[in-house]
């Protein structure tokens, strides 16, 4: 294990998530949860417990209605349109089940394109990005667009993107959802591999395998983590 | 951290975006293209065609009046209705004293004669006028001079012949400082003229002789009479501000009653040319009407298609708003596409346009009249431009706010 026990790069506390209608529907309920430095996570539960939602109150997609969220020290609460951008720029990294490549732009451009929105030039961002996908064995596919690629390939670009302006946090949503067994494994070796140099990464899957290749598995079932098995694992 | 605006990478992006879609790029630009060359071609249309009636005026005071006398067509102080009366060289000096808006005047008198040289004659119109009249009709000399006030003061015997009298007369020789005979008269040519405009008064210059009125009046032995008086009122002046003046003093020494309009003639050309005016300035707001329409056209269509583009892409904005895109950010890009294309379709449309007003313009070239005026002023070009880029980008901003609120992760799930 490579995280470190007293840095939670998450720390969400008793979060609390209400859709509203006719019948608000309560869907995550006294929420609380710590993911340490160099974790390697996934949260797993069945269609509709509330796993996507936590995901997209983790990547400051989506807002919570009461508790605390803190990332990496922030605390993520009512944040401005603006603040919430900049923050899943420079601290999350997004994988997602359909790879969320942009179709017309090549391999090298989508992995630049959050450096772009930090304004950083295009000459040192290319350069950048290139080193990512040198780093996913791409390098050769950079200038290809994504529907050139395999589904692994694309993946795979999608986590040198993902990485680029060296985030906090990895999130990943169903990241083999839409790959073959044989790449789903290449692909989950490459967030291990990842893993290994310290970076912290949440996996949302049902896949029990995809589970079974992280450190922890967080269970959610019908709003309430089931089993937050962290101290186990930490004894481990 | 810099806007995305002035980045290189936004405009590609732009390029790749406009040239992925290139039936619906093509049919946007070309409802912007030809909103602005619609513009373009009836602004400076209505501008041309104006010049084109105009010229037909050229040389022609347009702020003429004219007095002319008629039959009696009441009884007044003894003199019976349908007897004539005749105008006279007093009455003209009372008038020209009297008369508050009044700049360049000449009496006329006009018959028709014969005018020879050598062998050769040909009918001709022959008119009396005053040096004045060069400055009303503004005849174009091909030859010598005009007439002057020294030429009448001193009754010269000399004439202006018209272009087609020269012709006729002297063929390709020149006229001036020759002797020709009007209905036996000699007189001394000093001039050989045309004139620019269809409008004339009387004759038409190219077909008359134009003599001195004192020496026209003396060789016909007309006395003191006078066939008509034309005058032009100076400039913010209307002639019907002389027509009370004229009409007082006419009726008074010709026994004339009042009421009797019919007997002395007057007219108001500006009358005339005012409703051209109007005629023009209708032209020219169903010009800027139907062009401005066509422009709006084209507007409306760019807000449609950025709008059609933000549903399209709503994902896409999704995953720039997921790595970071900021709200403005994807603003920004929708409305640079709207930009884009506006102002490079609209100053294609503009350049159309322009060309096109340039094939009238030589097309409609004469070398005596000139340019009719079928042209774009770069001024205007721009602010057609501008006015399309405002426009076009206000199409866009709606869209591009559409954009703007879209939240990440409602667009990530958008399919």
């Amino acid at each position: 294990m490579n995280y470190e026990l007293d840095e939670a790069v998450i720390s969400l506390r008793d979060i609390n998530k209400t859709y509203p209608g006719v019948v608000p529907l309560h869907v995550l309920k006294d929420i609380s949860l710590d993911i340490r430095k160099g974790e390697l996570v996934s949260i797993m539960g069945a269609s509709g417990s509330g796993k996507s939602t936590l995901l997209n109150i983790l990547g400051i997609l989506d807002n919570y209605d009461s508790g605390s969220y803190t990332l990496d020290g922030v605390l993520i609460k009512d944040l401005s349109e603006n603040r919430a951008a900049e923050l899943r720029n420079r601290m999350i990294g997004f994988v997602f089940q359909s790879f969320n490549l942009i179709n017309y732009k090549n391999a090298l451009e989508n992995v630049a394109l959050p450096l772009f929105y930090q304004g950083v030039g295009r000459r040192k961002r290319n350069a950048l990005a290139m080193e990512q996908l040198e780093r996913m064995g791409l390098a050769d596919r950079a200038h290809h667009l994504p529907g050139e690629l395999s589904g692994g390939q694309k993946q795979r670009v999608a986590i040198a993107r993902a990485l680029v302006t060296k985030p906090s946090l990895i999130l990943a949503d169903e990241p083999t959802g839409a790959l073959d067994s044989k790449t789903s494994k290449e692909v989950m070796q490459v967030f291990r591999d990842l893993n290994d140099t310290g970076m912290t990464i949440v996996i949302v899957t049902h896949d029990p395998g995809v589970g079974a290749a992280t450190d922890r598995i967080i269970r959610i079932v019908d709003g309430r983590i089931e089993n937050n098995d962290q101290l186990s694992i930490i004894n481990d | 951290m810099k806007t995305s605006f002035f980045d290189i990478e936004n405009w590609r992006e732009i390029g790749a975006t406009l040239a992925r879609n290139k039936t619906r790029t093509f049919l946007t630009a070309f409802g912007i293209f030809w909103g602005t060359a619609m513009l373009a071609m009836l602004f400076g249309g209505a501008q041309g065609f104006e010049g084109v009636m105009r010229r037909n005026f050229a040389g022609f005071s347009t702020n003429l009046g004219a007095a002319i006398a008629n039959q009696r067509t009441e009884p007044y102080k003894g003199f019976n209705k349908g007897t004539y009366w005749q105008m006279t060289t007093r009455d003209i000096a009372l008038i020209r004293q009297m008369a508050p808006a009044m700049e360049y005047s000449t009496e006329m008198n006009q018959r028709s004669g014969t005018v020879a040289f050598g062998s050769k004659t040909k009918a001709a119109s022959i008119a009396g006028v005053e040096g004045d009249y060069g400055n009303i009709m503004i005849p174009v000399m091909m030859e010598g001079r005009f007439l002057n006030h020294s030429d009448v003061s001193s009754e010269r015997k000399v004439a202006v012949i018209g272009k087609n009298v020269a012709t006729s007369l002297f063929g390709s020789d020149p006229a001036v400082g020759k002797y020709v005979s009007v209905d036996g008269i000699y007189f001394l040519v000093v001039g050989v003229a045309t004139q620019l405009s269809d409008a004339s008064i009387g004759m038409r210059i190219d077909d008359g002789v134009v003599l001195p009125s004192s020496t026209m009046k003396r060789a016909y032995n007309l006395g003191e009479n006078v066939g008509f008086f034309v005058y032009t009122a100076p400039q913010g002046h209307s002639p019907a501000e002389n027509e009370a003046v004229i009409r007082r003093v006419l009726s008074s020494a010709h026994s004339i009653s009042p009421d009797d309009r019919k007997a002395i003639e007057f007219v108001d050309i500006s009358e005339q040319f005012e409703m051209i005016d109007n005629l023009f300035l209708g032209i020219s707001i169903l010009a800027l009407f139907v062009g401005f329409g066509s422009l709006m056209a084209g507007v409306i269509g760019v807000g449609n298609i950025m709008w059609i583009v933000v549903k399209e892409r709503t994902q896409e904005f999704g995953i720039r708003r997921a790595i970071g895109a900021k709200p403005l950010d994807i603003t920004v890009q929708v409305l640079s596409e709207s930009i884009m294309l506006t102002l490079v379709a609209g100053s294609l449309g503009v350049c159309f346009g322009a060309l096109v007003l340039g094939i009238a313009d030589k097309l409609t070239y004469d070398p005596l009249l000139g340019h009719a005026g079928f042209e774009l002023s770069f001024r205007v070009a721009v602010i057609i431009v501008l006015l399309f880029f405002i426009l076009g980008s206000l199409a866009g901003t709606i869209p591009a706010l559409r954009a703007m609120k879209i939240k990440p992760i409602e667009a990530l799930n958008d399919k």
